[in-house]
């Protein structure tokens, strides 16, 4: 057998598994807060459940998903085995009991640097540290100098500079420039979010579509002109400078997510697998929501050029950001669930029983009904959502969270079926030799 | 070291004993993935080789797609050594699917 594969690089099932167990749970309480937050979502400045509702999503559900995801997929992407599995317990404590204490802080009105704020800022603050000595030290014991793994690297020092602009914003707020969210959004949303989902992306697409000789200079490409549109873009912020450069940066911030796409849908156009699984189904949903993102944000960023109202500015930003939190980033969770939880748990019940018994596959975990009901109601969801956004209905905003919140609770209760999945063994019936007649041309020659 | 597309009456119980081996992403079996290179047969010495690859580098499942191998040919042939080697060269590509493999991965190309 042969040694350097990633099975042998994983980490133990429980540093990762508890990720998705927390992830799931906080979907379900920010389509929750959402029903409350609606009101707040239609006029023109945000109330402070809206800011309670976004960390509850990006800290709690994206944020604990992806660092759990990326403790098994860094030994895949980077072929080598995590740098710490102790760093990574304990950034996922920090991480899971920061959030709530952020969460509540803002939900109850929070005006300044108060206690439940600062100990859950410093919290998270702490666990996104701890997470990137983990991916950093693994990339450095790393040999493998891709582009994808550039772009993670790359994405844990913009997610290094997020946290202390936002931990700034509350401990220093005087000091800071006027646009300060802004920056802080920006630094989050692009060089974290995104410049990690490109990266890890790139790689698990083609490999699950089975898609290969692939271009990888698009990807190449992409990552330095999203780079320099991202400094340019906090410069321009910094610095107050002409809205016609953050128009600039933007559009080169567009044409490195445009890129992406293009690598991405070549992937899914020379499949090999034709028929999309419900994780590929999700991830395919997912691409779809994010050209709204880039068309919104790109308009957004040209707000001052076109001499937008401040309403239409509102809007504008609201869909941008709701099409990235609640669309793309969530489709692509709820899909890669299945692409990665069921494999995670297969693994550790049965990969000492192949060959022995006849095993389940990680497709057979879940509840296919549940699967395809949280597809559609997140669908009808996120439709009602920007409806009412657009609509400035907070009737409709409380239809969308109603939708979200049953996609939450049938995603969930394939989340925790996977988890609590028992080992079932049956009798394997193998072959015996020389007893079967042959059909040599189902061999290719 | 004989080629799958000329294999002995007895490598291809080897071969045969493969195809109960799926791939657990994809659902369909290796040997109609075009995994498998290469497959030898040693009465005298009782022992097996397999030489195959994967359609990914970095593949998460690699490890038990390669220990499964093992045991199911050990069970088949019982008293042989069975040794399994992964190979990258050649480097995997589509062409290497058989006909039933394409058709359970859903269709045309």
């Amino acid at each position: 057998m042969q040694a350097g594969l990633s099975t042998k690089n994983a980490p133990s099932p429980k540093v990762v598994l508890p990720h998705y167990a927390y992830g799931a749970i906080a979907f379900i309480a920010a389509a929750i807060v959402m029903f409350f937050a609606a009101d707040e979502m239609v006029v023109n400045t945000w109330g402070l459940k809206i800011y309670s509702l976004v960390h509850i999503l990006v800290l709690g559900w994206v944020t604990m998903i992806i660092f759990g995801a990326l403790y098994q997929l860094i030994p895949v992407v980077m072929e080598v085995k995590l740098y710490s599995e102790k760093l990574a317990m304990t950034s996922f404590i920090l991480l899971g009991t920061g959030t709530p204490f952020m969460a509540y802080a803002f939900y109850t009105s929070f005006t300044k640097g108060n206690m439940p704020m600062m100990l859950g800022g410093t919290l998270v603050i702490l666990a996104v540290i701890f997470f990137g000595i983990n991916a950093v030290g693994s990339a450095l014991k790393s040999k493998v100098k891709s582009v994808e793994n550039r772009f993670i690297v790359t994405s844990v020092f913009w997610l290094l500079m997020t946290v202390v602009m936002g931990f700034a914003v509350i401990a220093y707020p005087a000091g800071m420039p006027a646009n300060v969210k802004a920056i802080h959004i920006h630094l989050g949303v692009i060089g974290w979010f995104m410049m990690l989902v490109v990266g890890v992306a790139s790689v698990l697409m083609p490999m699950f579509f089975i898609s290969h000789q692939l271009n990888k200079k698009y990807l190449e490409t992409s990552y330095w002109v999203l780079n320099g549109g991202l400094v340019i873009l906090l410069l321009s912020f910094f610095m107050a400078m002409d809205p016609l450069v953050t128009g600039m940066a933007a559009i080169s911030i567009f044409a490195g997510f445009a890129l992406f796409v293009k690598y991405n849908y070549d992937a899914y156009a020379k499949r090999l697998r034709r028929k999309l699984d419900i994780g590929m189904k999700h991830s395919v949903l997912a691409f779809s929501l994010f050209f709204i993102t880039m068309a919104t944000g790109l308009l957004s960023a040209f707000a001052g050029v076109f001499g937008f109202s401040p309403d239409v500015v509102v809007k504008l930003n609201l869909v941008y950001m709701t099409s990235l939190f609640y669309g793309f980033l969530s489709a692509l969770i709820l899909g890669q669930m299945y692409k990665t939880l069921p494999f995670i748990v297969w693994l550790k019940l049965y990969q000492d029983k192949v060959g022995k018994f006849k095993t389940p596959l990680p497709a057979d975990m879940h509840n296919q009904f549940a699967a395809d009901a949280h597809y559609y109601a997140f669908v009808l969801g996120f439709v009602a959502l920007i409806a009412g956004e657009v609509l400035a209905s907070v009737i409709l905003i409380q239809v969308a969270a109603v939708f979200m919140l049953i996609a939450a609770l049938f995603y969930a209760y394939n989340t925790f079926l996977v988890l609590a999945h028992k080992e079932k063994l049956e009798e394997l019936v193998l072959p015996k030799p020389r007893a079967r007649a042959r059909v040599k041309n189902s061999i290719k020659k | 070291m004989a080629k799958i597309d000329n294999l002995s009456e007895v490598e291809l119980d080897v071969l045969d004993a493969i195809s109960t081996v799926p791939d657990p992403e994809v659902g369909v079996n290796i040997v109609d993935l075009g995994l498998i290179y290469e497959v030898a047969h040693d009465e005298e010495n009782k022992r097996i080789e397999v030489i195959m690859t994967l359609s990914a580098r970095g593949c998460p499942v690699g490890d038990a797609i390669l220990q499964h191998v093992q045991t199911v040919v050990g069970n088949v042939f019982p008293g042989f050594y069975v040794d399994v080697e992964l190979v990258w060269e050649p480097q995997w590509t589509p062409a290497l699917i058989t006909e039933a493999g394409k058709a359970e991965l859903g269709g045309e190309f």
